[in-house]
C-alpha cells in the first residue's frame, strides 16, 4: 500500500454531512421524475389528434428538424467520445452541454429525470462503494470515518466515480433528444439507414408496442392468483407457481406472436414496413453533426491535453 | 343429426362473376392431428350475408382463416373469384378479404392508430394523399378520429375493437369476416358496430353466438358442428326452428321470458338507499345504521384514483347485504371492474370500506380474499395451473387448508359446476364455457361469502349461457354481477346498481331499473335495443311449430334467392 499524502479524521457531524451532499441530488431526482400531481383528478387529457412527440415538444427545434440517422449517427459517436473522457472536469462539462441540450430540443424534463432516476440506484452504489474501494495513491488525502477507521475513504475514488457518474448521466440525456425528438418509427428508419438490418428494427418496433400488452396480462394474472391469496414466498410451492404463471404468459404470448402475425399479413406485410418518408440528408443535418463531433473531439483534446491525471 | 353441404345457392343459378368462393370436400387436421374441418362444402355470393355459427370449437374459425387465404387448402379445394386458391391468390384474398379477430390488440401492432390504419392501404400501393383521405376517413366512421395518434395500448377495449375495424374498412375490403365483433362491448358499442356492418355494402362472413345482434345484419346462416356443414340456410329459417338450436347449441329461446309475458318476477330483496340519503352525525361522522344487519361489504364516500391520477371510481356509497345479488352495469369503463377491485381490496382508495361493520384497514385488506371472490372476464387471466385439479386446489391451499379438506372442497366445487371428471384435463385445451365453469369453481372452491362475475356471459355460446344460468341459479352467496346482460340482470339479481363515469347513479330494485326509461338519455345506454329482435323471433318459432301442426298451412315464406 502507497503511503498517503493526507489523512483526515472526520467529526461525526461531517462524517453525516458528506453522503447527505452526494444522496441529495439522487433523492431529488427521484422525487421530481416520480412526483404525482396531488389533490386533483387529472383533467388536462392531451389531445391525441396531433401527432404525440410533436404536442408535447417545440418542434422547431434544431433536433426535431434533424434528419434521424444524421442525429443518429452523431450523437452515437459523441456518446463514445463522452465514455472516453477521464477527467472529472471535462466529464462535468460533457454533462453541462446535455442538459443544454435537453434545453435546447425543448422536450419535457419528465422524461429525462425519469431515466436518471432509473439509473440513480446504481450510480449511487458507484458513489458509496468505489470511495472505499479505491487503492491508495501516493500523496492522496485520505478520509476517516467514526467507527470506520479500517475502512478510509479514498478522495480519489470519490472522483473516479464522480467522473463516471458524470458520464453516464451525460449520456443518458442524450437519449432524450436523440429519441424523443422524432415518431420513434423514424427514429429507428433512421438506424436502418445507418445499417442495423430491418428485422432488428421491427422487432424493437413491435416490442415497443406488445411490452405494454403483455404488462398488462402479467397485471391481470397476478391479479386474479393475489384475489386466490397467493403471496410469494421463498418456498417450493412458490416456484411451482411461478413456473406455471411464466409458463401459461409463454403460451400466451406464443399464441398472440402468431396472431400479429397473421394481422400483418392479412394488411398486405411483405417483411416490411411501408413508409413514404423518402428521408434526404441536407447540408445543414452535415453541418450539425460535425458541431457536434468538434464538440465530442474538443473535449477529448482537453481531457487528455489538460485535465486527464493518471488513474 | 343430418349433414347438408352448401343448399343455400342449389337452386340458384350462380354466374361466374357473382361467385366468391366455391368451396368443395375441403379437409383441415391441425399438427397436433385435431381435425378441425370435414369435408366442407359451400359456395358464397357477392353481397352474402352470413352468419358463421355453431358450437365453440366446430371449425368456424378454421374455415374464417380458410376464406381469408391465411390457410392453405390440405385437402379439397378452395377457390376465390373462380381461381383456385394457390399462392399468389392466398395473396391476393389476404389482402382483399379482410378478417376481424376476437382480440382487437391482435390488430394494432403499431404505435398509433394513424399508423395501424394507414399500414394496409400503404401496403397497397396506394399515395400519400388517398392514405391520409383513407386513414382520417375509416377514423371519422368509427368515431377515434380525435384519437389519431393515440397510442393503443392507451385505448378502452371498445375503441380497440373500433379503431382494429378501421384499419380493416382502410383496405376497402370485397368481404368482411369478423370473428365475435361485439364480444365484451356495451349496449352502445355493439349499437355503433351494428350500424358500421349495415352500412357497408361488400361480402359479410360473421362468426358469433349473439343470434340476436345478428338477426337483423345477416341473411344467411351457415351452422357448423364438428367441422362440418350442418345446415346452411336462410337466417330466419335458422332462428325459426328451436330444434335446430337446440341441437348446434344455439338455442337462445330461454332468453324469451326476457322481454314477453313468460318472465317470472322476483320481488326485490330488502335493501336500503343508503349512499343516496345518509345521515351525519353533529360531529360530521356517519350516523349509525339503523337497520340491525350488518352489511357484508360497505362503502362510504369511497374514491379511488389509478396510479396516473385519473380517476377510477369517485365518492362512492354502496352496501352490500348478505345474500343478495346485485346487478353492477354501465358503459365500458364506467368503473365497474374498478369497484369490483376496491371490494376485493385489490384498489385501495380513500374513504370507508366496512367488511361486517369492520372497517378495512391495511391488514385486513390482505386477508379479504379469503371472504370476497372473484371470475374474471377474462377465463386465460384466472386459469394457469397445468390441471383442473390444480386449478380448483390453488386457492384453498393458499388457505392452508388439510389435504383431505382440499379434495373434499374441490370435489364439491367441479361438481357443482358439473365439471366432475375433469380433475386432470387441462384448462388450456377446454372449451369457452368449460373454462368459465371452471374459473367459478376455482373461486367456489374457497367459499366466499360473496361472488363477483365479470361479465360471465362473454363469448359463450347460448348453450353454455343457459347451463351457467342454472349454475348461478343455484349458488347460495352473496353475488355481485357485472354485466350488459339484460336476461342474466333480470334473472340472477334483485337490485341493480348503475355506474356512469365513476360514480353510482342509479341504486334500485331490478324491475325499476328494467322500467327505467331515462337511464339512456344519462349514459346512452339502451338496454332493450334487442327486445324487438326477441319478439320477432319467438312470433317465427310459433309460426313454425303452428306449421308443423298444420304441415297444409306451411306457406312458401322464405323462397330462396334467385341470382341477379
Amino acid at each position: 500500500m502507497a503511503d498517503p499524502g493526507q489523512i483526515i479524521h472526520l467529526s461525526a457531524l461531517s462524517a453525516g454531512l458528506l453522503p447527505l451532499m452526494f444522496l441529495l441530488p439522487a433523492a431529488l431526482i427521484i422525487f421530481f421524475a416520480t412526483r404525482k400531481k396531488r389533490g386533483k383528478d387529472r383533467t388536462d387529457a392531451p389531445d391525441w389528434s396531433i401527432p404525440t412527440i410533436d404536442a408535447e415538444a417545440d418542434r422547431t427545434s434544431l433536433f426535431h428538424r434533424w434528419d434521424p440517422a444524421a442525429k443518429a449517427a452523431s450523437l452515437i459517436i459523441y456518446c463514445f467520445l463522452i465514455a472516453s473522457l477521464k477527467s472529472l472536469t471535462c466529464s462535468a462539462i460533457a454533462l453541462a452541454v446535455s442538459i443544454l441540450a435537453v434545453f435546447l430540443a425543448g422536450i419535457p424534463w419528465r422524461g429525462a429525470l425519469r431515466r436518471l432516476a432509473a439509473m440513480s440506484g446504481f450510480l449511487v452504489m458507484f458513489l458509496v462503494v468505489m470511495p472505499f474501494s479505491a487503492s491508495t495513491r501516493p500523496g492522496e488525502t485520505l478520509l476517516i470515518f467514526p467507527l470506520l477507521e479500517n475502512l478510509p475513504f479514498h478522495l480519489h475514488g470519490l472522483i473516479l466515480a464522480l467522473t463516471i457518474v458524470c458520464k453516464a448521466c451525460a449520456i443518458a440525456l442524450l437519449m432524450e433528444p436523440m429519441l424523443g425528438t422524432a415518431p420513434l418509427s423514424s427514429t429507428l428508419q433512421g438506424f436502418a439507414r445507418l445499417g442495423i438490418p430491418g428485422p432488428i428494427m421491427q422487432m424493437i418496433l413491435l416490442s415497443h408496442r406488445y411490452i405494454f400488452v403483455f404488462q398488462q396480462e402479467i397485471l391481470r394474472m397476478h391479479r386474479s392468483m393475489r384475489v386466490r391469496g397467493f403471496t410469494a414466498r421463498t418456498d417450493l410451492a412458490t416456484m411451482r407457481t411461478m413456473g406455471n404463471f411464466f409458463g401459461m404468459l409463454f403460451i400466451s404470448s406464443f399464441d398472440r406472436t402468431q396472431k400479429v402475425y397473421e394481422a400483418m399479413l392479412c394488411r398486405g406485410y411483405q417483411g416490411s414496413y411501408p413508409t413514404f418518408e423518402r428521408p434526404v440528408t441536407t447540408a445543414g443535418d452535415v453541418t450539425k453533426g460535425l458541431l457536434c463531433a468538434i464538440i465530442g473531439v474538443l473535449l477529448v483534446v482537453l481531457d487528455r491535453l489538460f485535465f486527464s491525471l493518471p488513474i | 343429426m343430418h349433414l347438408i353441404n352448401s343448399q343455400y345457392h342449389e337452386d340458384i343459378e350462380v354466374q361466374g362473376d357473382d361467385l366468391l368462393f366455391a368451396v368443395e370436400h375441403l379437409f383441415f387436421t391441425y399438427p397436433d392431428g385435431g381435425e378441425a374441418l370435414r369435408d366442407i362444402s359451400l359456395t358464397v355470393r357477392r353481397g352474402d350475408r352470413i352468419a358463421l355459427v355453431g358450437k365453440n370449437g366446430s371449425g368456424k374459425s378454421t374455415l374464417a382463416r380458410h376464406l381469408n387465404g391465411l390457410l392453405p387448402a390440405q385437402r379439397g379445394s378452395l377457390s376465390y373469384q373462380g381461381e383456385p386458391a394457390d399462392a399468389n391468390v392466398l395473396a391476393a384474398m389476404r389482402r382483399d378479404i379482410g378478417i376481424l379477430f376476437q382480440d382487437p390488440d391482435n390488430h394494432l401492432f403499431c404505435n398509433s392508430l394513424y399508423e395501424d390504419v394507414a399500414f394496409g392501404p400503404m401496403n397497397q400501393g396506394l399515395g400519400r394523399e388517398e392514405v391520409e383521405s383513407l386513414v382520417h376517413g375509416c377514423l371519422e366512421a368509427v368515431g377515434l378520429r380525435q384519437l389519431m395518434y393515440k397510442p393503443a395500448h392507451l385505448l378502452s377495449y371498445g375503441q380497440k375493437k373500433r379503431a382494429a375495424f378501421a384499419s380493416l374498412l382502410a383496405m376497402r375490403p370485397e368481404v368482411l369476416i369478423l370473428d365475435e365483433p361485439t364480444a365484451n362491448l356495451d349496449p352502445r358499442q355493439e349499437q355503433i358496430f351494428k350500424e358500421l356492418l349495415a352500412d357497408f355494402s361488400g361480402t359479410l362472413i360473421i362468426i358469433d353466438h349473439d343470434l340476436l345482434f345478428l338477426y337483423d345484419i345477416c341473411e344467411r346462416a351457415i351452422v357448423l358442428a364438428d367441422g362440418r356443414v350442418h345446415h346452411d340456410y336462410s337466417f330466419r329459417d335458422l332462428v325459426s326452428q328451436q330444434h335446430a338450436l337446440r341441437e348446434h347449441g344455439l338455442d337462445f329461446t330461454f332468453r324469451f321470458s326476457c322481454c314477453g309475458e313468460d318472465h317470472h318476477h322476483h320481488e326485490p330483496a330488502s335493501h336500503r338507499h343508503y349512499h343516496h340519503s345518509h345521515e351525519h352525525g353533529d360531529n360530521a361522522l356517519h350516523a349509525p345504521l339503523p337497520d340491525p344487519q350488518t352489511p357484508v361489504l360497505e362503502l362510504q364516500h369511497y374514491s379511488f384514483r389509478y396510479p396516473d391520477m385519473s380517476s377510477g371510481v369517485t365518492d362512492v356509497n354502496l352496501i352490500v347485504n348478505t345474500g343478495e345479488t346485485i346487478a353492477l352495469v354501465g358503459e365500458n369503463g364506467a368503473g365497474k371492474s374498478t369497484l369490483a377491485g376496491c371490494l376485493l381490496g385489490l384498489n385501495r382508495g380513500e374513504g370507508y370500506f366496512f367488511h361486517k361493520g369492520r372497517e378495512v384497514d391495511q391488514k385486513y385488506r390482505r386477508s379479504l380474499w379469503r371472504q370476497v371472490g372473484m371470475v374474471f372476464q377474462n377465463s386465460a387471466d384466472q386459469l394457469f395451473c397445468p390441471s383442473c385439479l390444480e386449478e380448483v386446489a390453488f386457492g384453498p391451499r393458499q388457505m392452508q387448508l388439510p389435504a383431505a379438506e382440499v379434495k373434499m372442497r374441490v370435489d364439491e366445487a367441479l361438481d357443482s359446476v358439473r365439471l366432475s371428471g375433469y380433475e386432470q384435463r387441462v384448462p388450456l385445451n377446454m372449451s369457452g364455457g368449460e373454462r368459465k365453469r371452471l374459473a367459478i369453481a376455482a373461486a367456489l372452491s374457497m367459499r366466499p361469502e360473496v361472488l363477483i362475475l365479470d361479465e360471465p356471459t362473454a363469448s359463450l355460446d347460448p348453450e353454455s349461457q343457459e347451463l351457467l344460468l342454472e349454475i348461478l341459479e343455484r349458488l347460495q352467496m352473496t353475488r355481485i354481477l357485472i354485466t350488459h346482460d339484460m336476461f342474466f340482470i333480470r334473472s340472477l339479481s334483485s337490485r341493480t346498481i348503475v355506474m356512469h363515469q365513476g360514480r353510482i347513479i342509479r341504486d334500485y330494485p331490478t324491475l325499476e331499473f328494467l322500467a327505467d326509461e331515462h337511464l339512456q338519455a344519462i349514459n346512452g345506454l339502451d338496454y332493450t335495443y334487442k327486445n324487438h329482435c326477441l319478439e320477432e323471433i319467438r312470433d317465427l318459432q310459433h309460426i313454425g311449430r303452428h306449421h308443423a301442426h298444420f304441415p297444409h298451412l306451411l306457406p312458401h315464406s322464405h323462397p330462396p334467392r334467385t341470382a341477379d
